[in-house]
């Protein structure tokens, strides 16, 4: 499971994320929803290792990651929103790296890695350059790896950029079985359809302040409509009604 | 656990799959690239070999001058090690793209230094190591030395490598830690270009030429103070001197070879440490954008508001200056330009051409038209570096340019103008002074003037459309533009003409000159009068055919693109 206490980070002085608290329990879709520049990134960079918090505590299955940097990453997954691959490698030889990266060895580790190729439908381009890939399988990819190690927690960032409807699809299935089976799943996203389709819980972020949690039906009462779409429902309470104001302008 | 070097594994599996990717083309690449570096690696091996024999012939003296030599040789290449340290390390450490991928993986801090720091060591040596080898092997060789002295060199580089970039390393540990790393790489790079500049304008006024004049020779024991004054028995390069000194003569100086050894070990520990607790800080950091603080002036937008141009070359070309200025790799190379320019304008303040007063006067001239085809050699490659590069620097962000609606033309013609200015400046300014401080015939004087002008305006023309027929909006930065084929294409392009130009100024300007001096003797001839006019005639129409050929085909060439 991730937890996260009092987390902020200030960039001078602008401050992105402002203590925000959060819990995903293992088996959890939890969505992670906020207009632009809200501190979404922010926030799972520095759940994911790559951005140093200025105060707070994270905590990834039981390891606190200021003290225990390598045990909480060892069970985390990460999808970055850009993933960067060695272009000169093949699919097969960057998922190989990326398990000793983890520690994972031995024969098992070939067998691991075809797994996740078929899984993913790569299985046809294992031993092709990365360089020749498609944004879409480049994603597919990082995704591969993401869930290589078999991770108790898996952070996402912006999972659909790029991705075709079947590769779409699969990714949702995936996701899905992977939270069956107990693996605790935070994603940022601007698709507020992959949300309501897939997330147990969401939490809303704007200005680095997480304003609203819960699950669509609640967070539905909490904006205090009646829609069914969580569209009208972000936009209630993302303060996104600047849109009225567009007839004006046009 | 796997050990630190599996970090590595990347490089070596990148570098094995381009190996066998590599086609015809870059078989000839290498080939060509590999025939070069064996020359150099020739030429050094016996340029090497040639002096230690020489040195030979002193005996006491010549392994006195071979010991400082040695001394020496390390020192230069210290400072080069420790900056170069600096600079790799802030690639390897804080700006590589796979850190990110690294960073997110439970890898022990200090296994990703110990990954990092000898790639940071590699990238940073390499290069004093190639040079190295024939150098040593040289001077092995002409005195016979024992296989001890190659053992001994290897051991001795090795340390000597590490020590430097580990304090480059450190360095650069430190500056992250109180600047972002762009900010700290922009200050990198701005120290080191006035470094550079600094020491170019350094050895140039310290006038090296006097060394030549016997008069100004100082005594023998002066002269030996002064060669080992910079050699101090507590940095590195003194330890690596003496100790391959003391195993070319058969024997072994544990002491300093220890002391490398010791040192390198030390710094890599100590350096090791100070990652743990300042590294991922520093990696944070470095993930902070830099913010446009000098450059937000408004000075820049009222000041081009006075030009009288049209809106869109206007703000085409406030964009073009504002992103010049905010991008430190660019204008710092300007420093160094500048200090260049100096050099060369102070070798014609202190040639001393009274030396020959018969042909002090033809000699003048004649330097004249060497200093304009030199200033054409210097525009030209100018023009290969910030005007050529200028359609390619739009990147991917030229799809803006190309769904706006503006004409191509008007695109070009603000490029041109954005380069045609420093250009024209430059080059006029270097051929003016130049002729004053030579002290030129003032005929001379307004014809390279004028030829000068039309040059530039015709290099700039040139250099903005080849750039736009042959963009290459993929380059990571403007040096590689300039490096392509299109680039070098221009170079030949331009030095053709500025050669044509030079005869075709310089040829009716001799005759003009021969005659005026001939006057009493014998008055212009008409044939005379109307070669010397078709000559400069043919200069002008040529100038203006390249200009309208470079840009016409650049216009051409972005409309065809669409």
């Amino acid at each position: 499971m991730i937890a996260i206490h009092d987390l902020r980070k200030q960039f001078g002085a602008f401050t992105a994320v402002d203590g925000i608290h959060l819990e995903v329990q293992p088996g959890e879709i939890h969505g992670f929803l906020g207009p632009n520049g809200a501190g979404k990134t922010t926030s799972i960079r520095m759940i994911a290792g790559l951005l140093k918090p200025t105060s707070g505590r994270i905590i990834v299955n039981g390891h606190d990651l200021a003290t225990n940097p390598t045990g909480a990453k060892a069970s985390l997954g990460f999808i970055p929103d850009r993933p960067y691959i060695y272009e000169k490698l093949t699919a097969g030889e960057f998922l190989r790296f990326h398990a000793g990266l983890y520690g994972m060895n031995g024969d098992s580790v070939g067998h691991r890695v075809s797994e996740m190729l078929d899984l993913f439908e790569l299985s046809r381009w294992e031993h092709e350059l990365v360089e020749s890939f498609s944004h879409g399988m480049k994603q597919r990819l990082v995704m591969c790896s993401a869930f290589l190690h078999r991770p108790q927690a898996v952070l996402v960032d912006e999972p659909m950029v790029g991705l075709d409807p079947r590769g779409a699809k699969l990714i949702k299935s995936v996701f899905r079985r992977m939270s069956e089976h107990g693996v605790a799943i935070l994603m940022s996203t601007h698709t507020l359809e992959v949300a309501q389709e897939m997330c147990d819980r969401i939490s809303i972020i704007l200005k680095g302040v997480i304003i609203a949690r819960g699950t669509v039906d609640e967070l539905r009462e909490l904006a205090g409509g009646e829609d069914a779409e969580l569209t009208p429902v972000f936009l209630k309470l993302t303060g996104g009604t600047a849109l009225q104001e567009l007839d004006e302008i046009v | 656990m796997q050990p630190f070097t599996y970090l590595l594994l990347p490089a070596f599996w990148s570098s094995r799959n381009r190996a066998r990717q590599s086609d015809r083309s870059d078989v000839v690449r290498a080939s060509l690239f590999g025939g070069v570096g064996v020359l150099v690696f020739a030429a050094l091996l016996w340029g090497s070999f040639w002096i230690t024999t020489q040195l030979d012939a002193y005996e006491e003296l010549g392994d006195f001058l071979l010991r400082i030599g040695l001394s020496w040789l390390f020192l230069t290449f210290l400072s080069f090690l420790a900056f170069s340290g600096v600079v790799s390390a802030l690639s390897t450490f804080f700006l590589s793209e796979d850190l990110r991928l690294l960073l997110a993986a439970p890898i022990a801090v200090r296994r990703l230094f110990y990954a990092r720091f000898v790639k940071t060591v590699v990238q940073s040596s390499w290069m004093v190591v190639v040079f190295l080898l024939p150098v040593l092997l040289g001077i092995g060789v002409a005195r016979c030395a024992p296989c001890l002295f190659y053992v001994m060199a290897l051991l001795t580089v090795a340390p000597f490598c590490v020590i430097p970039v580990a304090l480059g390393t450190g360095t650069t540990l430190l500056l992250v830690n109180v600047f972002p790393a762009r900010r700290a790489r922009d200050i990198l790079m701005l120290m080191g270009l006035v470094f550079a500049g600094s020491i170019v304008l350094l050895l140039r006024f310290i006038q090296p030429e006097r060394l030549l004049r016997v008069e100004s020779l100082p005594d023998i024991t002066g002269f030996f103070a002064t060669l080992q004054s910079p050699v101090t028995p507590m940095l590195p390069s003194f330890w690596a001197g003496e100790t391959l000194f003391a195993s070319l003569t058969g024997g072994t100086d544990l002491l300093h070879a220890g002391a490398l050894w010791t040192t390198a070990c030390a710094f890599t520990v100590m350096l090791s440490a100070a990652s743990e607790r300042w590294y991922f800080a520093g990696f944070s950091k470095s993930q902070e954008a830099r913010k446009a603080r000098f450059t937000r002036l408004q000075v820049l937008d009222r000041l081009v508001r006075w030009l009288p141009m049209a809106p869109v070359r206007r703000h085409l070309l406030v964009k073009d200056l504002k992103v010049f200025l905010r991008d430190v790799t660019q204008w710092s190379q300007l420093l160094l330009l500048v200090a260049l320019v100096l050099v060369y304008l102070y070798n014609f303040r202190v040639l001393d051409l009274d030396r020959i007063p018969y042909m002090a006067g033809i000699i003048k001239n004649f330097y004249a038209f060497l200093n304009l085809g030199l200033a054409g050699f210097v525009m030209a490659t100018v023009a290969a570096r910030f005007v050529f590069p200028g359609v390619s620097s739009e990147g991917a962000a030229f799809w803006i340019i190309r769904s706006a609606p503006i004409s191509f033309k008007d695109f070009l013609w603000s490029k041109f103008w954005t380069g045609l200015v420093p250009v024209l400046v430059l080059s006029l300014s270097l051929t003016v002074v130049a002729n004053e401080f030579l002290g030129v015939d003032p005929f001379l004087k307004i014809v390279t003037a004028a030829g000068i002008t039309f040059m530039s305006l015709a290099l700039v023309g040139l250099a903005t459309g080849l750039g736009a027929r042959y963009p290459r909006f993929s380059a990571d930065n403007a040096t590689q533009v300039a490096g392509s084929p299109g680039g070098v294409a221009f170079m030949i392009a331009a030095v053709s003409y500025i050669l044509v130009m030079v005869i075709l100024l310089g040829w009716p300007s001799s005759v003009y000159l021969w005659r005026v001096a001939r006057m009493h003797v014998r008055p212009f001839q008409t044939n005379e009068i109307v070669f010397i006019v078709m000559c400069f005639a043919s200069a002008v129409a040529l100038s203006i055919s390249v200009f309208a050929y470079g840009m016409r085909t650049g216009v051409t060439a972005l409309e065809d693109m669409a």
